[in-house]
């Protein structure tokens, strides 16, 4: 029987290589996702050990809740002395780490859009983790060190000029030496190394360290040395040994990367659910083929269990062949995924290929188990091939209806699948068992109407089919009829495409309801005319770029904005800042409690918040609530006003004065500036003015208008909405494989009737053109129901973020160029049918049986 | 190559012979498993008659008829078709060709199970976009005594209908040479018979020329003309005389 099973795979070769083609894309991003992820992880672990090297005890401050930029609190610099005293320790010293921008010399960033950059202090020679492999270490004012990949990229050498930028103004510094950390890869992130007192001026750290790193005597275990420390500091600070302090640092990016790596994970099931229906598909038809193979298998004594274990072991060698080539070609993915992220920013740092075993067990058991699971069904309607089945003329069309079977179990799935979207509608969108449900209510409604849609093929091809009849006559209207012989096959092979493009209507939708969402909180909410931003890359900038831009001529006010997480009832919250004396200047909100004056009255113990915070909190005007900071210090804030939804996060939940934000949280850097223009002044003159006044201090900035604001804004959105294309892509690929695949097994069913066709007068023109129109009412089918499905998610989607300013819209004329170049893919899917059924032999078509 | 099928035809002398095949040779495969399923054969064909091919398996009766309707190229010889030499056409021209000169019927009904009874028979009409002129349509059906059959899917028609449909269509372009592959060969006796008094009656009524291969002596003998086959070669040609004397000639070839 073995033998058996390979020599069929060997005479349907073509079909089995593309069945495989339906698995590999899916595996081969779960295998890219792993090793991508597996070989960062590495990479960053790497970066850790190493710059933990010669440190046996490390001291920084605890975090109490995570900051979206991963930024630590600082401590006071008066600790140091308190564990120089300590017994065993041979030598400690403070140190600064803290983000900043490295500039070349035309002033552009060393590092790549998302990469992060740093400014640090050097540390003596025993705790220094850098090698210089070029130059000196910076010994003062006006010296700096940048790290050796960094310098490449930019093309600096030693006694070039870099420009750093901290919380103050750009300062230039001459190049002194070149810095690797023992071959460890950064990715796009650059380091720049200064003496201690002046990376404290430029990060406005003075009297304060990131970390404390010590050394032991001989004779003194790490672990002894950071007993005998933690013994003599405050709680607050964390004292670990070097290895500890690297395994946290990892673990912590770990976590980080987890989100990747369910994000593209997440990507790679659509690819494999899409592949599944093209699985059954192939099976299924092929099933359909054999029957009379299968019965004449009966007749000589096969048992059903045979004819079962043939065409399961069937898919799973399919499988096991899908599943290898993923893998490799999953190694090719996980560089091009990179190259993607390079591409946008987010370089991550990288050595060699890290496979772990954990990627190929993965990849083989969803390979093989995927194939065999959607080869289930086929296989087992081919155990009830009656051995009687050997001697019928006809083959069976393959793929029994039943009507009410199925209208019951799609009925209950899309129950099932509208009762868990609805829990997640009622409930909120929080969390990740949200996220969880909402996917797994959408995948039983997807489900549910692709087991119902064999019933919707009949209308709904012959609405799709009417303009092709009219414009195409015969052929359009054979086209249509073909598509409709086989309800079932059709239905499977649109609802595959349907999922790919139900996700991409979906994004679609949403994306355009965030941008003009956006668009509408900038109109309504922003009062003023200019934006101070961040230029691309940097993540925040430093206040007194904002004062500056106050003091230009014909600006009426100028007010910075800061945002943090704070820790509210134990949960982090956002927080922002505003600058009371200017901000009503410059937006206006809608208030539950208060006014816009409340903005202006805000005292340093005050905060305003979001109705949501109102709510779980219960508290209003006049009540006072108690929030944590990031250093874990608490602190009571009265309640002065409650605004009202509909902000998008252009506050945080909390809003509290530029001084407490940055004297209680911690936060130093602006993260925008608005900008009122006094009244008869002409915008673009102060625009300009202010770019020229920022240019030279604080090079990190742009000043955008409001339309500059929106089209920034609009791009973020499309940079994040091509990223996610492009991963839908692969279902959208996947599921034309199967219109591909599909068609051709069509046109096998079909060889006598096409040659026929060509023996009464269809040029070949016509034949082709037929399979075309096939293709373009399967695709059009798959595309419309995926549009309606994408959109209806989108609109149920939309409701419990209404609360939050968001109002969706539907970017209709989007949505027509989706759907026509879906007839056009489906064009181009057709075209290897389409030759293959053009080139039929009539001889040998007629005389086929 | 560059003249039109119309300009060849005039250049032609019209004659009473509508398909002439000279020294027709077909080889198949190659080395020790080369067959040579005709080896010289003329052959030509008048006219408004029924001619029936006929030869035991293997004599080549199907390759020449192939080759004689363009399905099959020969690997030496020509065709001409109503004045037009076919055998150096290339697949856009043959396809023309099939589809204003030639009508077939084939063994297995051949019939699109998407379309009617009517639209079947429609269905070269439909496929060079003309227009049917309705009343020989109508004729035509009524003819097949189909009538009351317009609107039927070929799974709703018996084999026998079926196949009438396949004849109607064939006619329906009013061919050259209506071409049939062993039409009755999947027929019971009556159907068979109806099928055969359809083809004699395009002849007759309808001035139709029949190239007819098939290996059963009652359906030979229903044509102008009984040609056979042995091996490649010409062996017989002359009219019919009866069933039972084509049963004899047949014996003498096998």
């Amino acid at each position: 029987m073995l033998s058996l099973t390979f020599k069929n795979l060997w005479a349907r070769k073509w079909r089995s290589i593309m069945t495989a083609i339906a698995v590999v894309f899916g595996i081969a991003l779960v295998a890219g996702t792993y090793v991508l992820t597996d070989t960062t992880t590495q990479a960053f672990d790497e970066i850790f050990v190493k710059s933990n090297e010669g440190t046996d005890v490390a001291i920084t401050a605890r975090s109490e809740v995570d900051q979206e930029d991963g930024s630590t609190p600082s401590f006071s610099a008066s600790y140091l002395k308190r564990v120089k005293r300590v017994d065993g320790v041979e030598l400690a010293a403070g140190t600064v780490f803290s983000p900043g921008a490295i500039l070349d010399r035309e002033r552009d960033s060393t590092g790549g859009g998302f990469s992060p950059q740093f400014i640090s202090s050097t540390l003596p020679e025993r705790l220094e983790s850098l090698d210089y492999v070029e130059g000196t270490v910076p010994a003062g004012p006006g010296q700096a060190s940048l790290d050796k990949a960094a310098a490449e990229r930019s093309d600096l050498g030693l006694g070039d000029v870099v420009t750093l930028v901290g919380t103050g103004k750009a300062e230039p510094f001459k190049l002194v030496g070149l810095t690797e950390l023992g071959g460890a890869s950064f990715g796009g992130t650059s380091i720049a190394q200064v003496t201690l007192p002046i990376a404290q001026r430029l990060t406005g750290k003075q009297g304060e360290f990131d970390q404390i790193s010590v050394a032991a005597e001989s004779g003194v275990s790490p672990e002894q040395l950071r007993d005998r420390i933690s013994e003599v500091l405050p709680d607050d600070l964390r004292v670990e040994t070097g290895t500890e302090n690297a395994e946290r640092n990892a673990d912590d990016i770990r976590e980080g990367l987890s989100f990747l790596t369910i994000a593209l994970l997440a990507f790679a099931a659509i690819a494999l659910f899409v592949g599944s229906f093209v699985i059954f598909n192939v099976f299924s038809i092929t099933v359909a083929h054999r029957t009379r193979e299968f019965g004449m298998l009966r007749t000589l004594g096969s048992s059903r269990n045979q004819i079962l274990r043939t065409v399961l072991l069937e898919s799973f060698i399919i499988g096991l062949v899908a599943s290898v080539v993923g893998i490799l070609v999953g190694l090719g993915l996980a560089q091009g995924l990179s190259a993607i992220l390079a591409a946008v920013g987010a370089e991550l740092p990288a050595n060699a290929l890290v496979v772990l075993p954990r990627t190929i067990i993965v990849s083989f058991l969803i390979g093989i188990g995927i194939t065999m699971i959607a080869s289930l069904i086929p296989a087992i309607r081919s155990t009830r091939v009656p051995p009687i089945a050997a001697l019928s003329e006809t083959v069976a069309a393959g793929g029994t209806s039943r009507v009410l079977l199925r209208g019951i179990v799609s009925a209950v799935l899309a129950v099932v699948g509208l009762a868990l979207i609805a829990v997640v509608l009622i409930g909120g969108l929080s969390g990740g068992s949200a996220a969880l449900k909402m996917g797994a209510g959408a995948v039983c409604v997807l489900v549910a109407i692709s087991i119902f849609s064999p019933q919707l093929v009949r209308p709904a091809a012959s609405a799709v089919g009417a303009p092709l009849e009219r414009v195409g006559g015969l052929i359009g209207r054979l086209a249509r009829e073909n598509s409709q012989r086989n309800p079932s096959r059709t239905a499977v092979t649109a609802a595959a495409l349907m999922i790919g493009l139900a996700l991409v209507s979906f994004v679609t939708v949403f994306a355009s309801g965030l941008s003009s969402s956006v668009d509408k909180v900038i109109e309504q909410n922003f009062v003023g005319e200019l934006v101070i931003q961040n230029s691309g890359g940097f993540l925040d900038f430093p206040p007194k770029a904002v004062e500056a831009a106050g003091e230009v001529e014909g600006v009426e006010a100028a007010s910075g904005q800061r945002y943090a997480t704070a820790l509210l009832d134990g949960k982090g919250t956002s927080i922002s800042s505003i600058e009371p004396s200017t901000v009503a200047e410059v937006v206006t909100f809608d208030w539950n409690e208060g006014s816009d004056q409340s903005m202006t009255a805000l005292q340093d113990d005050q905060v305003i918040i979001s109705e949501g915070v109102a709510d779980s909190q219960g508290a209003g005007a006049g009540d006072r609530i108690s929030i944590t900071s990031q250093k874990g210090e608490s602190k009571e804030f009265e309640v002065t006003a409650v605004i009202a939804p509909g902000t998008l996060g252009l506050t945080g939940d909390l809003v509290v004065t530029q001084d407490t934000i940055g004297r209680f949280f911690g936060v130093d850097l602006d993260s925008s500036g608005l900008v009122k223009v006094a009244d008869g002044a002409d915008v673009d003159q102060v625009q300009q003015k202010i770019e020229d006044a920022l240019k030279g201090p604080f090079p990190t900035v742009d000043v955008l208008n409001q339309q500059e604001l929106k089209d920034s804004q609009q791009e973020q959105i499309n940079t994040l909405l091509a990223m996610i294309y492009v991963l839908l892509a692969l279902a959208v690929v996947v599921s034309l494989v199967g219109i591909v695949v599909t068609l051709i097994l069509s046109i096998y069913e079909r060889t006598r009737e096409l040659g026929m066709l060509r023996a009464v007068g269809m040029s070949r023109r016509q034949i082709r053109r037929m399979v075309r129109y096939e293709a373009v009412i399967t695709a059009v089918l798959g595309a419309i129901a995926g549009l309606v499905i994408g959109v209806i998610f989108a609109f149920l989607l939309g409701i419990p973020l209404e609360g939050d300013g968001f109002t969706l819209s539907y970017p209709v004329p989007v949505l027509v160029v989706i759907l026509i170049l879906t007839a056009v893919a489906g064009v181009i899917a057709a075209i290897y049918p389409a030759r293959k059924a053009s080139r039929l032999d009539i001889l040998e078509a007629i005389s086929y049986e | 190559m560059e003249s039109t099928l119309e300009e060849r035809r005039q250049s032609e002398t019209p004659r009473s012979e509508i398909v002439v095949a000279r020294g027709l040779e077909r080889t198949f495969g190659t080395g020790e498993a080369q067959v040579r399923a005709l080896e010289g054969v003329d052959v030509a064909f008048e006219r408004s008659r029924y001619t029936s091919i006929m030869g035991p398996s293997g004599s080549g009766k199907s390759t020449l008829m192939h080759i004689l309707a363009g399905l099959d190229r020969p690997t030496a010889g020509t065709v001409e078709i109503d004045g037009v030499e076919i055998t150096g056409l290339d697949d856009g021209e043959l396809t023309e060709l099939r589809r204003d000169k030639l009508g077939f019927v084939f063994q297995f009904f051949n019939l699109l199970p998407v379309l009617t009874a009517e639209e079947n028979i429609l269905l070269p009409l439909s496929i060079a976009r003309r227009k049917p002129d309705r009343e020989w349509v109508d004729l035509l059906i009524d003819r097949v005594g189909l009538d009351d059959r317009r609107t039927h899917r070929p799974s709703e028609l018996s084999g026998g209908q079926q196949q009438r449909v396949a004849v109607a269509r064939a006619l329906v372009t009013k061919p050259a040479v209506l071409f049939a592959d062993e039409p009755t060969g999947n027929l019971d006796s009556k159907s068979s018979d109806d099928v055969l008094r359809l083809l004699r009656a395009a002849v007759d009524e309808f001035d139709q020329t029949v190239v007819m291969v098939t290996h059963e002596p009652d359906a030979a003998a229903h044509g102008d003309r009984l040609i056979a086959l042995r091996d490649g070669h010409l062996v017989h040609d002359a009219p019919p005389v009866s069933a039972d004397a084509v049963i004899e000639l047949l014996k003498t070839l096998a």
